[in-house]
């Protein structure tokens, strides 16, 4: 029934769609996703941004934005580079999207435009080595995080 | 940025140089919060969350163990409602296999899941009576509890971890003659949440201390997106168990409850209500249940695919992101609990408020936390900062309304 909806918000913002029996995912290049995902929160009753998530798969950082209604999801996906990660945040439009935001930029290093807690911790310790990657990329090796904070 | 944004994230009016981390605050759960408050006088004018005092980078973890080992790993994420996590985590799963799961499994999955909401639910309304003064019906309430530990006992073998749902069913059978201890229990604790119901609305020291605080309005919910009571306390209708049935929740229906008013008094009348729901919806469960297996045969790999399920806790919505590669271990699992979900709406709840509601409002939003203990107060008119104890705000909260302020 959303499917011709979803299939244009895709169209318009250059991306794809793909659907399974639970997941109608639209895939977008990241200067798309903030506009993708408002047109998908517009839809009706997709205003429910279940959360966000983000997956280091080696040379990218990709993300999906899952929205919810009735039975379905909406996944409204994107990837970024991993040397320097950045993308537009959600929140002036989508408060909802301030702390989902927030932790990927502390476990997946994504720098988010415009998200209050930028530059700021919100899950990791303060005292986070700097030198060391976000936890959880691939490349992180917890015990050299925990030589670099000198807990051991 | 707008200053929308940032009032939401309650980020503005204060630089974050005078951020002071403490905690850890509770060692059972993945996100204790920490709430900075900004007063003017005794009104609380900007709240600043800050959490993960205690992540224990369990997403992290569940990549390194088997699927079989991640089921107890996330079940420890949650020490209330860990059935939630194991279900949310077995059934997401499962939507990447093709396990069957019996029908018989999934009738047994709404019997734990219900006593579970009921569990959880009455540990909420004893810690509300505490912290509104009222310590009767928190020991009323914690007592009347144990029975549905006892219950969760005698089917699962264990009061709170219960490592019951598994990868194609769930871990044992029901004990035989079980259904008859059950339901004198069920029945008991209808009569006495329907008691509670009619006391929290009569009592004074109840209604003085939770109608109209915390009030949070249907706008501001579409926007802020909070799950479970705290959404519906705003009138909105949004249930996983109804809108998207897993388990046997297509034939055994819950009844969501709403409330227009959003504030604490409406959050206790709607909680109260839905352990009436639960226990109806537990004996049901108990009626309907059919023969059969209680699990499936499964495979140790689990074939590769993404996955996006979500349950209904009993704080709301928890979602669970699983991808698979077809390794024996996940290659992404990730998961939002409903407390992260509702934060944002917590902070609001509390502006406007004196710091004498700071304890009833913020364990109206049920957080599942310990951090009450350690609440750190700005006061902007005296520029400095000092913090009080968990058992100082409750007795500034129960000495300010017995002065008759109300």
């Amino acid at each position: 029934m959303q499917s011709d909806a979803l299939r244009d918000v895709a169209a318009r913002f250059g991306g794809a769609l793909t659907e399974t029996s639970k997941v109608s995912t639209i895939s977008v290049p990241p200067e798309k996703v903030v506009d993708a995902c408002v047109a998908v929160s517009k839809l009706p009753g997709l205003y429910h941004l279940s959360t966000i998530t983000g997956l280091d798969e080696g040379e990218k950082i990709v993300l999906h934005y899952q929205f919810w209604e009735g039975v379905r999801f909406v996944d409204v996906k994107t990837e970024v580079g991993k040397s320097s990660p950045k993308l537009g945040s959600l929140c002036a439009v989508l408060p909802s999207a301030t702390l989902y935001e927030a932790e990927i930029q502390d476990i997946l290093g994504v720098d988010f435009e415009g998200n209050p807690y930028r530059g700021k911790k919100l899950l990791l310790s303060d005292d986070y080595p700097a030198e060391a990657p976000p936890p959880l990329r691939k490349e992180a090796d917890p015990a050299e995080i925990r030589r670099l904070m000198k807990l051991e | 940025m707008s200053e929308r944004t940032e009032a939401s994230a309650g980020l503005t009016q204060y630089s974050p140089e005078g951020m002071m981390p403490f905690g850890p605050v509770h060692p059972s759960l993945k996100e204790p919060e920490y709430f900075k408050l900004i007063l003017e006088g005794e009104k609380i004018v900007q709240v600043i969350p800050r959490i993960g005092y205690v992540h224990r980078g369990i997403e992290r973890a569940a990549q390194d163990r088997t699927w079989v080992k991640d089921i107890y790993l996330f079940e420890r994420i949650c020490g209330i409602c860990s059935f939630a996590h194991s279900l949310s985590f077995t059934q997401g799963v499962e939507a990447l296999t093709k396990f069957e799961v019996p029908k018989r499994a999934k009738y047994i999955r709404v019997l734990v899941a219900e006593l579970e909401r009921i569990h959880s639910h009455l540990l909420w309304l004893g810690l509300v009576g505490h912290w509104a003064g009222f310590d009767t019906l928190f020991m009323w309430v914690w007592k009347d509890r144990e029975h549905i530990l006892d219950l969760s006992e005698a089917i699962t073998g264990n009061r709170v971890h219960k490592s019951y749902s598994t990868f194609g069913g769930v871990r044992k059978d029901l004990p035989d003659g079980i259904a008859d201890k059950i339901r004198p229990e069920l029945k008991y604790i209808e009569k006495r949440a329907t008691y509670y119901a009619e006391l929290v609305r009569s009592e004074e020291t109840m209604s003085v201390r939770t109608k109209g605080v915390g009030r949070v309005t249907q706008e501001k919910a579409r926007e802020l997106c909070p799950v479970g009571p705290l959404l519906r306390c705003t009138g909105i209708s949004r249930d996983v168990r109804a809108e998207d049935p897993y388990a046997a929740y297509d034939d055994i229906v819950p009844d969501v409850q709403t409330r227009v008013e959003g504030d604490i008094a409406s959050l206790l009348d709607l909680r109260i209500a839905e352990v009436i729901d639960s226990a109806r919806m537990a004996s049901e469960a108990l009626d309907k249940l059919p023969g059969g297996a209680f699990k499936a045969p499964v495979t140790r790999t689990i074939p590769a695919g993404e996955s996006d399920f979500h349950v209904e806790a009993p704080r709301g919505e928890l979602f669970y992101f699983v991808k698979s590669s077809g390794r024996s271990v996940p290659d992404r699992v990730k998961i939002r609990t409903p407390t992260m979900a509702n934060i944002l709406t917590a902070t609001e709840m509390l502006k406007g408020h004196t710091l004498a509601d700071v304890p009833v409002v913020l364990t109206g939003m049920d957080p599942c936390f310990g951090c009450m203990d350690r609440v750190a107060v700005l006061d902007t008119n005296r520029s400095k900062e000092y913090s009080i104890s968990g058992e100082d705000l409750r007795q500034l909260g129960i000495d300010y309304y017995r002065r008759g302020n109300r």
